[in-house]
């Protein structure tokens, strides 16, 4: 028990080593301006940067609060909705500008993109497979919306933001939209042919499923 | 399972609360959709600025766009501008050819240059003689201090960028002001018609006051 503890904890301070300095890196004026002084570098670099931080400082917080967290949060839930409700006001192109002149936006906006990341590595491998694909079939679609979008609009949707720039933004969302499905289905699949290793979410939804019409019976 | 419907459904209200508040209700998506937005319900006083240019010798803003039966059509642009601001150009034109007609002088055109380190008198006013502005009907200036610049542009949340070829890319648009100074609407740069209209409305109204 104590090695497995100590095992935890190493893992957890090897994290903090990674996340504090990326977190600190991110927030240093003058590398948050330059990446913010470009569209794509701030939604395709801040926002996963912060969101890592985020995830990766997660195993900091108490035990006791995870778990108090968790039995608000079954099969990933609340986490993922969450998140994805984060990532789609944080999209708005009105954030982006806002952002850059009201401090009070933009402080929102960090801790809400490290909350999102922590609250996506809580509820991931809870969720199983089927919670993750409804995620995911919301996320992705809509990210390949407004990657589109951004791509065909002969208009900047952004003052501070050249068009240039927010075309090149909206190739990467689409990219990044077509390179995750891909990674999980991949991901997906292989869990399934592996020995049958379903994941303890997905064991919940069909034990879940299985007891309703017992239910109703 | 009732735990996790409660917490999902107030993530769900803060997630809607927050889109609300972020675009206005739903109505606008952009900054400049909110900008517009926002100066209809609140006008936006000018700040003290000083004017420089054809004809303009420390000019007060202010003053300058007082007076009863009084509307300004504003628009900003550099005059080393290529693209957006022959946009502007022209329309100013247009709308300066449509004011001729008029017997009344209640509407008056201003053009801003926030270019002032480039844009000094003698490139002001090869503009107006570019454009053929007429004096009595369109102003054409820069704010030459920069720190009332940087103050007049962050009011009226005009935002200019390096465009990466050596102009500016900006937020092109027509502004118009009341004769109390204030930012009262802001129309597209191609909504010529709407904008004099409304200039012309706001004129009258103040006028008969």
């Amino acid at each position: 028990m104590t090695h497995v503890r100590r095992a935890v904890s190493r893992s957890a301070t090897w994290q903090t080593a990674a996340a504090l300095p990326l977190l600190l890196l991110m927030l240093l004026p003058p590398v948050r301006r330059t990446i913010e002084s470009s569209m794509t570098a701030h939604m395709l670099i801040q926002y996963p940067c912060l969101m890592l931080v985020g995830a990766l400082l997660l195993k900091k917080l108490p035990a006791r609060w995870l778990s108090a967290a968790q039995r608000w949060n079954e099969l990933g839930i609340a986490g993922l909705v969450g998140s994805a409700l984060t990532l789609a006001v944080l999209m708005v192109p009105r954030v982006l500008d806002l952002a850059l002149v009201d401090a009070r936006v933009e402080a929102l906006k960090l801790i809400a993109l490290a909350a999102s990341g922590a609250a996506l590595r809580l509820s991931w491998q809870r969720a199983g497979v089927i919670v993750q694909a409804f995620f995911l079939g919301n996320m992705l679609p809509m990210t390949v919306v407004v990657g589109t979008l951004y791509q065909d609009s002969a208009a900047r949707v952004c003052n501070a933001y050249r068009l240039d720039d927010q075309q090149v933004l909206g190739i990467g969302l689409v990219l990044i939209a077509i390179v995750t499905a891909a990674l999980w289905l991949l991901h997906a699949a292989m869990r399934r042919t592996g020995n049958d290793a379903t994941y303890p979410g997905d064991q919940d939804v069909v034990q879940a499923a299985l007891r309703q019409p017992q239910r109703g019976t | 399972m009732l735990r996790t419907a409660l917490s999902t459904f107030a993530l769900a209200l803060l997630g809607w609360w927050s889109a609300a508040w972020i675009t206005r209700d739903f109505h606008a998506w952009t900054a400049e959709g909110a900008r517009r937005l926002i100066v209809i319900e609140q006008p936006v006083a000018v700040p003290k600025v000083a004017l420089a240019g054809p004809g303009l010798v420390d000019a007060d803003l202010h003053t300058w766009l007082n007076g009863a039966g009084r509307a300004t059509i504003v628009d900003f642009v550099y005059t080393r501008c290529p693209t957006v601001c022959t946009t502007l150009g022209s329309g100013f034109q247009q709308l300066q050819h449509a004011l001729a007609k008029e017997t009344t002088d209640g509407v008056k055109l201003l053009s801003i240059s926030f270019d002032p380190a480039h844009d000094n008198a003698s490139s002001l006013q090869q503009y107006a003689t570019q454009w053929r502005a007429d004096p009595n009907r369109w102003a054409i200036a820069t704010v030459p201090d920069d720190y009332q610049l940087q103050r007049l542009l962050k009011a009226f949340q005009v935002v200019v960028i390096d465009d990466g070829r050596g102009g500016y890319e900006h937020n092109a648009a027509l502004l118009v002001l009341d004769g109390r100074g204030r930012l009262v609407r802001i129309f597209d740069d191609t909504e010529l018609e709407p904008a004099l209209n409304y200039a012309r409305s706001i004129a009258q109204r103040e006028a008969g006051e």
